[in-house]
């Protein structure tokens, strides 16, 4: 008996260093993950001189507003680097770009789950198979369709193809093969509505839950676009935010704080957005690795 | 009731399916046209060659605008009979005036010369005189370049500001332009040397000149500072004689050997950099009249031998060329220097410091280079972007103004500067103006090329029919000569035949395809946005020159290692987390937090997360520097230039990756833990099973579809690997692969961008689509085959975790 006691609790024991261990792991990569935010954000209350003479982990206390102030003021004054075009044009594009890909897409995954039209399964496997390809293998065929359509230079070529994302289709299809009556179209149908009132009056609101996790994904793949948009973009007015971070690059009179202030003013929308969102992100890239 | 319900329903239920082509009528169209058709295309461009990129095409309407502009008819017309006033009743000169024109024209589009912001630069902080102000203010106001351009004092006095400010990166072009320059020479010397040898200067020349005599004379009873003494000494010892007088005066001494060469170098400026005690003098040449002659004839015989490789000089010529900007970062400049270096383009030199009465080289032997390239630029650098831009556009601006085409059309009497655009846009009406004006308004016209294009199309086609008729004569003989040579065995006859046949079957062909299709004027302008469809050349180009090949197997290399480097410590760690996260004994808290603290890297823009990286390690050697350089310093550890090293490049990029993506698939992973079933987990614990056999026998098994899309997602992914090398460094060093100098960081997708959007004025995009199509093809293999291989073991392994199931199920 009491030899037994001891062995449960040396486990108890080993069990408790076992957590130990984990919880500094875990910490450790928790940490990793944020710091460089945080020194980020950090250093964009510092002047260049003190970055680059020390690792500055916390914020410029003795003149943190003024400071604030002058690397922002010392960012704006690049010609490059304009936050309030960029983030209207990332906002105008993803916008736009994420509307269309929800509405679309929701229109595209209820035809399929609800009508049982001739080819539909073929049309879903063509459309389970084309996810699997890499999409950006076909810019040099598309830069030339929108030169020849007179599209280069606007943001069209960034908004239209949203209508049609494989991805989101799929995951809304297989949403609503699991949630969505039969019984309600009916129904409206027999309330005498149209099909595509039924779609946006009865079925959409039904699928906000669905729409709602890939729309996030689909504002955040175009908020962080960088491939298309650096061809396609090439005038200063139209550049999205990625794009001016990425020009706080090729600058060799470099001021240290006003690029940290502008690698924040880049972040910091996201990870607000993030803090709130985060549960429904999460739960999304779950949904999307079990269900494959 | 319940029939009543029914049968309208099942009638109308027939109508409603053809909705569902309705519902997804806009996503197939969309899909269509924005993905499959580019991709069609795509695999279609890598069959063709995009001819030239000079013309741009403005619309139908000023179609004959555009010929004007890109039809040099003085040139089509010289193998005509008359020439081009007897062909087309053009007359010569107003046709050169309107050549004229464009050539200002593209100087003016070139270097867009109005930069406002420059020129207000020179008005708000130069000290030039209130009159030259005044009318550069006015050039701002109106955009009237004619204000300053007609008032030769005004340019004068902006020349001579321009030329007064020192940038290192106009230098370093400047001076590498020279290099390049040398190395032409270097290559027509040879080329003329195997003609007749007689303008190559031969060692033997060298060493009987007068200059080489007065030269001897100047080493032996010159005076030289202490610092040439010095110096001069130094390299006398390191050439294991007693003077330099001794070196070169020596019955063996060779001017081909790398010693004098070597010496030569140092003592020719700016390459002797020389720092005393006291603090830094540089050391110039040794003024000797010889060194010019010297200089040539060291760039005849050692550029030949530096710069074998032809892909080390086409690279070198993308510096030249401004594919590789040597106007970024400081840092980066640097970087470039050393590239250049290790490419032996620039003359070795080291840093000397002065130990007693000798000068010895730097201890710090490896940066040696650099510290002494360091000591340059911040000596000469200074930082004022829009200062450069100023000069830049005082010099385009003289660039302009001194431009034939202009000078000719101002002799002739004309206003030209008013018919010209200098924002950079070409202006139809106003050079339908001067077309008029010159008086072709009427006689080049649409239908005036159209005329001449069939003109042209009938000539060649008369043309091409004289060589069918000549070449089907030649081919009975050149059929029988194979015959021949068949019949008598002999290899070397046969082949010889067998060539000519050949030659006389293609000449055939060619001038059938011209009958077919004879090119006239128009179809030469217009080729500049045609694609000639090539067949598989494309791929035989990559696949054939080894050159080719090296670099674009270099960067499928370079994007593989960089995916797999990344990937595996990435699934490791998902791995390890995700068993720990579901492991029920362990009872963990707070781990939706730290689920979500781990994803959080992966929603953030990649692009701000490289340029952050960027900042993070970069390079400096002052008191002022980077993050993790101070770290080396608090460590003891030497500084370390990672974006030089491309190891280091790559490994960063690695990380990146990895903290990136490490989350996502921890994610994925758990949610495929937690759905697998709980009652197996507690028949293997009734059963006795640890921790670990339970996730080797069970977990690992039933997680292997997951795993396998993990691994054909992040593969997918990794192969279009873009945002954080490309931002990481925009500007890789160079590496060796195979060979071939290829960047250390350039993925399959950057090198696919470099081709057909890049800065060089040759678009290469059937090329670049060829590789596209490798990508796709590569893709499409590996997804498919890594499908397949995990499937079958996938069945294997589901059936055993059943068999595993009933087992547990029936001990119960």
């Amino acid at each position: 008996m009491s030899s037994n006691d001891v062995k449960l609790r040396s486990k108890s024991g080993s069990i408790a260093a076992y957590s130990a261990l984990v919880y500094i792991v875990v910490i450790f990569f928790a940490i990793l993950a944020i710091i460089p935010f945080w020194y980020m954000f950090m250093n964009a209350t510092w002047d260049s001189y003190s970055i680059q003479s020390g690792i500055k982990l916390w914020p410029n206390f003795a003149h943190l507003g003024e400071q604030v102030k002058a690397n922002w003021a010392y960012l704006s004054n690049r010609s490059t680097f304009s936050f309030a075009l960029g983030f209207k044009n990332s906002i105008l594009i993803t916008v736009s770009s994420t509307a269309l890909t929800v509405y679309f897409s929701a229109l595209t995954a209820y035809g399929i789950s609800v009508y049982d039209f001739k080819g539909r399964k073929l049309i879903f496997t063509i459309i389970v198979g084309v996810m699997m390809v890499p999409t950006a293998v076909n810019i040099t065929g598309f830069y030339r369709l929108m030169g020849s359509m007179g599209l280069l230079g606007t943001r069209w070529p960034l908004i239209l193809p949203a209508i049609a994302a494989p991805n989101t289709v799929f995951f809304i299809k297989q949403y609503l093969d699991t949630s969505l009556s039969k019984e309600i179209i009916e129904a409206a149908r027999i309330d005498g509505a149209n099909e595509f009132y039924t779609f946006n009056r009865v079925c959409l609101p039904i699928m906000v839950p669905a729409l709602a996790t890939q729309g996030i994904f689909s504002f955040l793949g175009s908020w962080n676009n960088f491939f298309a948009p650096s061809i396609l973009l090439t005038k200063q007015e139209l550049k999205t935010l990625p794009l001016m971070v990425s020009m706080l690059y090729g600058d060799r009179y470099t001021d240290y704080g006003a690029i940290y202030i502008g690698l924040s003013a880049s972040v910091f929308p996201i990870i607000i957005a993030y803090a709130f969102l985060q549960r429904y992100i999460i739960q999304g890239v779950s949904a999307g690795g079990v269900k494959e | 009731m319940a029939r009543g319900t029914n049968q309208p329903s099942r009638h109308k239920g027939m109508s409603y399916t053809k909705f569902g082509y309705l519902f997804i009528a806009p996503f197939v169209i969309v899909y269509c046209l924005f993905s499959l058709y580019p991709l069609l295309t795509t695999f279609w461009y890598s069959g063709t060659v995009m001819q030239s990129t000079q013309a741009a095409f403005w619309g139908f309407s000023n179609r004959e605008v555009y010929y004007d502009r890109y039809l040099d008819l003085t040139k089509i017309y010289d193998s005509f009979d008359g020439g081009l006033e007897g062909q087309t009743g053009i007359n010569t000169t107003d046709y050169k005036n309107m050549q004229a024109y464009f050539a200002a024209q593209n100087k003016a589009d070139q270097y867009d010369p109005i930069d406002p912001e420059a020129l207000q630069y020179i008005v708000d902080n130069s000290d030039i005189s209130e009159a030259t102000r005044a009318k550069v203010q006015q050039v701002i106001d109106t955009g009237d370049i004619s204000y300053i351009a007609s008032d030769a004092d005004v340019i004068a006095e902006l020349s001579d500001w321009s030329s007064n400010y020192v940038d290192l990166g106009i230098t370093i072009i400047n001076s590498l332009g020279k290099v390049n320059n040398a190395a032409m020479t270097a290559a027509t010397v040879a080329e003329s040397d195997s003609d007749s040898g007689e303008d190559a200067i031969t060692a033997e020349d060298i060493l009987t000149s007068d200059q080489y005599a007065s030269f001897l004379d100047t080493l032996q009873t010159g005076e030289f500072d202490e610092g040439q003494t010095l110096l001069m000494n130094y390299l006398a010892d390191k050439a294991g004689v007693a003077s330099l007088y001794d070196f070169f005066a020596a019955e063996d001494v060779s001017v081909e050997s790398d010693m004098y060469y070597y010496i030569c170098a140092n003592l020719d400026s700016p390459n002797a950099v020389y720092t005393s005690e006291e603090g830094e003098t540089s050391v110039n040449a040794v003024a000797v009249p010889f060194m010019a002659d010297l200089t040539a004839y060291l760039n005849a015989n050692v550029w030949s031998t530096t710069v074998p490789a032809i892909n080390s000089y086409s690279e070198f010529q993308n510096y030249i060329d401004g594919e590789i900007d040597l106007h970024s970062d400081e840092e980066q400049l640097y970087a470039d220097l050393e590239t250049l270096n290790e490419m032996g383009l620039i003359v070795p030199c080291v840093q000397l410091v002065q130990e007693g009465d000798a000068l010895v080289p730097s201890s710090n032997v490896a940066n040696n280079i650099l510290a002494a390239m360091r000591q340059y630029i911040d000596s000469n650098y200074q930082s004022d972007e829009i200062k450069t831009n100023s000069v830049l556009s005082i010099n385009a601006l003289n660039n302009y103004l001194n431009d034939q085409g202009r000078t000719r059309l101002v002799d002739a009497g004309f206003d030209v500067d008013s018919y010209i655009t200098f924002n950079g846009d070409f202006d139809v009406n106003k050079y339908i103006e001067f077309k008029s004006l010159i008086g072709l308004g009427d006689v080049l016209t649409m239908a005036r090329y159209e005329e001449l294009d069939q003109q042209m199309r009938d000539f060649y086609s008369e043309q091409a029919q004289g060589n069918l008729e000549t070449a089907q004569g030649k081919l009975p003989d050149a059929q029988a000569a194979y015959d021949a040579a068949v019949a008598t065995g002999d290899e070397e006859a046969i082949e010889a035949a067998n060539e000519a046949l050949s030659r006389v079957n293609s000449e055939i062909t060619n001038a059938e395809n011209t009958i077919k299709r004879p090119s006239g004027i128009l179809e030469k302008a217009d080729s500049s946005t045609e694609y000639l469809f090539v067949g598989m050349n494309n791929f035989s180009e990559i696949f054939g020159n080894k050159y080719r090949f090296n670099v674009v197997a270099g960067a499928f290399y370079t994007t593989a290692v960089m995916w797999i480097i990344g990937f595996i410590p990435q699934i490791l760690l998902a791995l390890l987390l995700s068993a720990w996260f579901t492991d029920t004994k362990l009872k963990l808290k707070g781990l939706s937090v730290m689920k979500a603290l781990m994803y959080l890297p992966n929603v953030i823009t990649a692009a701000t997360i490289a340029i952050f990286f960027r900042r993070l390690f970069s390079y400096s050697t002052g008191d002022a520097t980077s993050a993790v350089q101070m770290l080396l310093d608090a460590v003891g550890h030497e500084r370390i230039n990672f974006f030089i090293n491309p190891w280091a490049t790559r490994l960063i990029v690695c990380f990146i990756n990895f903290w990136m993506w490490y989350g996502n698939t921890m994610i994925v992973l758990i949610a495929g833990i937690t759905s697998i079933s709980e009652s197996l987990y507690e028949s293997a614990q009734l059963d006795g099973a640890n921790s670990f056999q339970t996730y080797t026998k069970i977990t690992m098994p039933l997680l292997r579809p997951i795993l396998l899309y993990t691994l054909v997602t992040s593969m997918i992914g990794g192969l279009q690997m873009y945002d954080i090398p490309f931002n990481l460094n925009q500007y890789p060093s160079l590496v060796a692969f195979n060979g071939t100098y290829i960047k250390c960081s350039q993925t399959v997708l950057m090198y696919v961008n470099q081709l057909a959007f890049g800065k060089s004025s040759i678009k290469q995009v059937g090329i670049a689509s060829a590789v596209s199509v490798i990508l796709f093809i590569l893709t499409t293999i590996l997804s498919i085959l890594i499908f397949f291989m995990m499937r079958d073991r996938d069945a294997a392994a589901a059936a055993k975790a059943k068999k595993l199931a009933r087992k547990a199920g029936g001990n119960r």
